[in-house]
């Protein structure tokens, strides 16, 4: 009854408060899986919906050296599973061209995606300003949330919302736009204490950055696209770099927020706070297309 | 010609069972099965066991009549092998060509070691995912001989006959041309699959080359062969195989009725696979 009388930016407040406490988030899922009508949206703890990119904290603890990711991708599949920049709420929709969903390609030796794959709340990697980051100034942002890998040994599952540890990243140039990818631990996973920076990742996972570092420059080849490039010369970058990496893009994300309403072409900002409930819908998943079992060999 | 899977019980537990059945009738995976699907063109029929990317080790039963399709345990415990990075489960259809038989009285002159008493096994290389107990059609391209524990376990090489590149894969160098790396990490998921569970790495016979299409059919022959006194009985050891049939009248373990004893199909949702499956293994200079 309190809650219905407040204003929203002082609801926001306090629901973000409560979140901290009790970081507890839901999912409402409509659509079948495989179709472009799938949409996954974030619930709030109070049963409305949010947004996966904007009502979720970043909770950046630069002693822990943590922050929170959004899994959007289990490893080991195909389906290309991304928080959508352009609908409202920005729901987890599979990627599609033209209206026909996309799988990521299989490339020997690998199958599907290698990692749980994700992206940082509350992060964006602006298009419209040059990078000032040493070593990358002067490109552009893919104006997306900052992508993540995450290693540890279990698979985790769409909508996830996981404390991770930074372990470093690789700043990936995808047709000319920047794109980190930030590599990261479940804290939950077994090893997370032991392992703290690229040094322990290549004792503990051995051969797993090389692997990564082909995998981004590779999957698309398939498809008949040109092999990703790597600022840096592929070199991956320290955790306290990465650190930096993702202050700015947490920077530019508040900027987002701020130039949206004046902005048409950039993302979605509609978020959590004026109490919109939606309707689960529970339908049965689409086939996978046999083709998507196709392992490609790249000569 | 038409085969089709028989499941009964759910896919991850000790329940499941997958029969073959020809024109409805269950028969023997084993044993009813021809090993040439064509054999003026060496085309061969093969049993997949388990699908590309999938973990269950699953394997025609040498004990059960008609020999069913079910999951290996261990202790009561189902077995599943472990993901060895970069690989991801099993990386080929897996499987076996009926009719042939390893035979563990024999030591192979070359490799030295007794066979493994069980089916000739099958890597089957091509794009189409399998699925258990799917019968296809092949052509033998080469052979790997892995030592597992002391055994000889021939390892054939197959593509599928209606795969888009079977025409153009005729021998074991086209399989590097095609398939580059392949054998590489062939050699290497075998050597080390086990490592996970305690036990050392396995060897190959040929300082792990792969032989050609030729010394493959010479070997897939001579199982066929082995097979052949097996399933008359006159092998020198083959006390714990089920030999029941239901097509080869002229044998003492012919049995139409055992087709009749074979409960109908139920098919149940698959059951969850421990969440302990799901790691990846980092095995240090193995890559």
């Amino acid at each position: 009854m309190l809650r219905a009388s407040i204003s929203g930016p002082l609801r926001r407040l306090l629901m973000t408060k409560s979140h901290l406490e009790t970081p507890f988030y839901g999912s409402v899922v409509q659509g079948s899986k495989f179709t472009p009508d799938y949409a996954q949206y974030l619930k709030m703890p109070n049963g409305e919906v949010g947004s996966y990119f904007h009502d979720v904290p970043l909770e950046l603890d630069h002693n822990a050296r943590t922050v929170n990711m959004i899994i959007e991708v289990s490893r080991w599949s195909n389906a290309k599973f991304e928080i959508s920049r352009e609908r409202p709420f920005n729901p987890i929709v599979q990627d599609n061209k033209n209206g026909k969903v996309r799988f990521i390609d299989n490339v020997f030796p690998t199958h599907g995606f290698i990692h749980n794959y994700g992206a940082i709340p509350q992060t964006w990697e602006d298009p419209t300003v040059s990078s000032s980051h040493e070593g990358v100034a002067g490109i552009k942002g893919d104006n997306d949330p900052l992508d993540c890998c995450e290693i540890g040994s279990a698979i985790l599952s769409m909508g996830d919302v996981k404390k991770v540890k930074v372990l470093g990243s690789l700043a990936m140039i995808d047709q000319g736009e920047l794109d980190w990818k930030i590599v990261v631990i479940d804290v939950a996973d077994p090893l997370a204490s032991k392992v703290n920076n690229l040094g322990d990742v290549e004792n503990y996972f051995p051969k797993l950055l090389e692997a990564t570092r082909s995998w981004f420059r590779n999957y698309k080849i398939p498809a008949g696209k040109a092999a990703n490039e790597f600022a840096f010369n592929g070199q991956y970058r320290d955790v306290s770099e990465t650190l930096v990496v993702i202050e700015e893009c947490h920077d530019s994300w508040r900027h987002l927020l701020r130039d949206s309403e004046t902005n048409e072409d950039l993302p979605q900002v509609r978020r959590a706070g004026a109490g919109v409930v939606y309707e689960a819908q529970e339908l049965p998943d689409a086939p996978i297309p046999p083709a998507v079992g196709k392992w490609h060999y790249i000569k | 010609m038409g085969y089709t899977a028989r499941q009964i019980g759910a896919k991850n537990t000790l329940d499941y069972k997958v029969f073959i059945e020809k024109d409805g009738q269950p028969v023997s995976s084993f044993h009813d099965i021809p090993l040439y699907a064509d054999e003026a063109n060496q085309i061969f029929n093969m049993v997949v066991e388990i699908p590309r990317w999938t973990n269950a080790k699953l394997e025609i039963s040498k004990e059960e009549t008609l020999n069913p399709i079910i999951q290996d345990t261990k202790k009561g415990k189902l077995r599943f092998v472990r993901n060895c990075f970069p690989h991801h489960g099993y990386i080929h259809n897996y499987g076996a060509f009926p009719q042939t038989w390893e035979d563990p009285s024999s030591v192979h002159p070359e490799t030295k070691a007794a066979g493994d008493n069980d089916p000739l096994d099958v890597l089957e290389i091509g794009e189409t995912i399998g699925y258990t107990g799917q019968v296809k059609q092949v052509k033998a391209l080469g052979v790997m001989a892995l030592l597992d524990e002391g055994e000889t376990d021939w390892k054939i090489i197959v593509i599928d006959v209606n795969d888009p590149l079977a025409a153009k894969l005729n021998d074991i160098e086209d399989v590097e041309k095609y398939f580059p790396g392949l054998l590489r990490a062939t050699n290497e998921w075998f050597r080390i699959y086990k490592i996970p569970d305690g036990k050392p790495e396995n060897q190959f016979a040929f300082s792990g080359e792969a032989k050609n299409k030729k010394y493959a059919l010479d070997v897939i022959r001579e199982c066929s062969e082995a097979w052949k006194n097996l399933i008359q009985g006159k092998a020198a050891e083959s006390k714990d195989i089920e030999l029941t049939n239901t097509t080869l009248s002229g044998t003492s373990t012919y049995s139409q009725a055992a087709a009749q004893a074979v409960p109908a199909k139920d098919v149940k949702e698959d059951a969850p696979i421990d969440k302990s499956i799901d790691k990846w293994f980092f095995i240090s200079g193995s890559a």
